[in-house]
């Protein structure tokens, strides 16, 4: 179920076959993904295999496809009616896409931390309990165990501790971002999704953010879509490179940005275009 | 100075003063309204107005039980109409955005927004009036209520449709089912356009005079029962106003006084709730 080389163009599955993806296993293996919003194509058969507790890294000028693979893989698109995917997401195994896969169990397992923080407009605690309360039931003291646990993992509990039911909108931008992954590592998910999540953070706040993510792919297997390509550098273990809809270049970041063999990678990482 | 620039001077002094002799005149209309009604009604806006009873001809009263009337069937309206229209505007926004019946709902409360209110006057006394065999209370909140529906769909859905998709991505991605999302990120989001259409809403029904006259009716003694006919302000407005009465005329300015107040704080309130989601 890992070779996912074979449907990919000629010159990268020679790459990809000759340095397989990763020694870890795979714990997402996306293949012959297509996706629509309505007639445009903006996936086009899509194969690509995110190893276990690792960071990957998806890059690739604006439009290429590279939030959309993200949206399709805890299926938030089916929030719009014209959105579609076709093809097979598999997680550990199973099919996600599949019709019957619940999503309650999916998002359970796939969180998702977006582009610009969007805390809840209610106290700290709440933020981060809210979603734990509906899965798990649990006594106050255990809440407030697990709350200051993930609080603790998304390193913001030493500046909010003293105050965790002050509003979550009372906190800078950065905060607000780690609050966020805060609200979804809570659940304890298997994988995180961050979709550009520094883009709206200042330099320092994007900073902590890098850091924590690298910690965070100690226990969770992270997919994280970026714009900066030196972000991708310093966070990633793999990098994916879509351009136009396809999967260009997939492979370990430090051969993908030292020697990329497509050229159109080459030119994205040199900045000829993107 | 060449012809052109003149001609294009003297239009624009045309335009800009037949713009404001516009703008003058329709403020002139409403300064006149309410100086009108503060000069008349101030005089009679005494204690006695909200102790006593509408009084007989001649003698003195108040009008307690008009005022009591008036809160208690608005209320009720509020309490029927309020949790209906806004899960119809939840239902607008959120779950049926893009269907046929979503549409076709749309239209149909764009009309009803618009339908004379004698006639929603009308049809309640069919239904609630006639059936029964008398006036009430209760017929009076119903037709009240049939009028405050439509704006509180409106706004509830305009006011939803205000918060961003990324909070109903947000929460989404927690797995959350779609009821837990609308009662408790959705609606905290649209708060204060939920409470705005419902504030405008009241404004809009506390001054509904044919409806209840074809409903509640009215009565000259205190009736706290809602299955009697009730005093209303609007009915008693337009008996007194036109009766022959100096004292009856009196009432009839300081209950318009107090209504125009009333609509007034309402329309302020609004404004400053507005203006709070604005500066947030």
């Amino acid at each position: 179920m890992n070779d996912v080389s074979a449907s990919l163009p000629i010159v990268d599955r020679a790459a990809v076959v000759a340095e397989p993806p990763s020694e870890r296993p795979i714990k997402i293996a996306v293949r012959n993904l297509d996706f629509h919003y309505g007639k445009v194509h903006a996936l086009k058969s899509v194969n690509l295999p995110i190893a276990e507790r690792q960071v990957t890294a998806i890059i690739g000028p604006s439009g290429c496809g590279k939030s959309t693979l993200l949206r399709a893989l805890n299926r938030i698109y089916e929030l719009y009616p014209d959105q579609h995917a076709t093809g097979e997401i598999a997680v550990d195994g199973e099919n996600i896409l599949a019709k019957g896969y619940s999503l309650s169990r999916l998002r359970r397992r796939v969180g998702m931390v977006f582009q610009k923080p969007t805390p809840f407009a209610t106290s700290i605690r709440n933020n981060v309990g809210f979603a734990l309360k509906f899965y798990e039931k649990l006594g106050r003291a255990d809440m407030d165990e697990r709350i200051e646990s993930a609080l603790r993992q998304a390193a913001l509990w030493d500046e909010v501790k003293d105050r965790l039911n002050a509003s979550a909108l009372s906190l800078s931008g950065g905060q607000q971002q780690r609050l966020c992954i805060a609200r979804t590592i809570a659940i304890r998910p298997e994988i995180i999704l961050l979709d550009e999540p520094t883009s709206a953070l200042d330099p320092i706040a994007t900073a902590k953010i890098e850091e924590l993510v690298h910690e965070l792919s100690q226990s969770f297997t992270i997919v994280i879509v970026t714009h900066n390509m030196q972000q991708a550098g310093r966070v990633s273990e793999q990098t994916a490179f879509f351009h136009l809809g396809e999967l260009i270049e997939f492979g370990p970041t430090s051969r993908i940005f030292t020697n990329p063999i497509e050229n159109r990678t080459k030119d994205y990482i040199t900045g000829r275009y993107g | 100075m060449n012809a052109v620039v003149l001609r294009r001077r003297a239009i624009d002094l045309i335009a800009l003063v037949l713009a404001t002799a516009a703008t003058l005149f329709g403020l002139v209309c409403l300064v006149w309204i309410l100086f009108t009604t503060v000069w008349e009604g101030a005089a009679a806006v005494t204690p006695a107005l909200f102790t006593q009873m509408t009084p007989p001809p001649g003698s003195d009263g108040g009008l307690l039980n008009a005022l009591y009337g008036s809160a208690v069937m608005i209320a009720l309206a509020v309490a029927m109409g309020t949790p209906i229209g806004i899960a119809a505007g939840t239902y607008l926004a959120e779950h049926g955005r893009h269907t046929k019946l979503a549409a076709t709902v749309r239209f149909i409360n764009d009309i009803l927004l618009s339908a004379p209110s004698i006639v929603v006057g009308l049809f309640v006394y069919e239904i609630a009036v006639r059936t029964v065999g008398h006036f009430s209370g209760y017929a009076g909140a119903i037709a009240l209520a049939i009028i405050l529906l439509p704006i509180v769909v409106r706004t509830s859905e305009e006011s939803l449709r205000l918060v961003p998709n990324q909070m109903r991505e947000a929460a989404f991605a927690l797995g959350l089912p779609r009821w837990k999302l609308t009662v408790q990120i959705i609606y905290k989001g649209a708060m204060t356009g939920l409470v705005t259409g419902t504030l405008l809403a009241i404004a809009r029904i506390s001054g509904e005079t044919a409806p209840l006259l074809f409903t509640a009716l009215n009565n000259q003694f205190w009736n706290a029962d809602l299955g009697r006919p009730m005093a209303n302000i609007p009915v008693i407005l337009y008996q007194y106003a036109m009766s022959p009465y100096d004292n009856w005329v009196q009432l009839a300015w300081a209950g318009a006084l107090i209504l125009t107040l009333f609509v007034l704080a309402l329309n302020l309130g609004v404004r400053l709730l507005a203006k709070k989601v604005l500066s947030r």
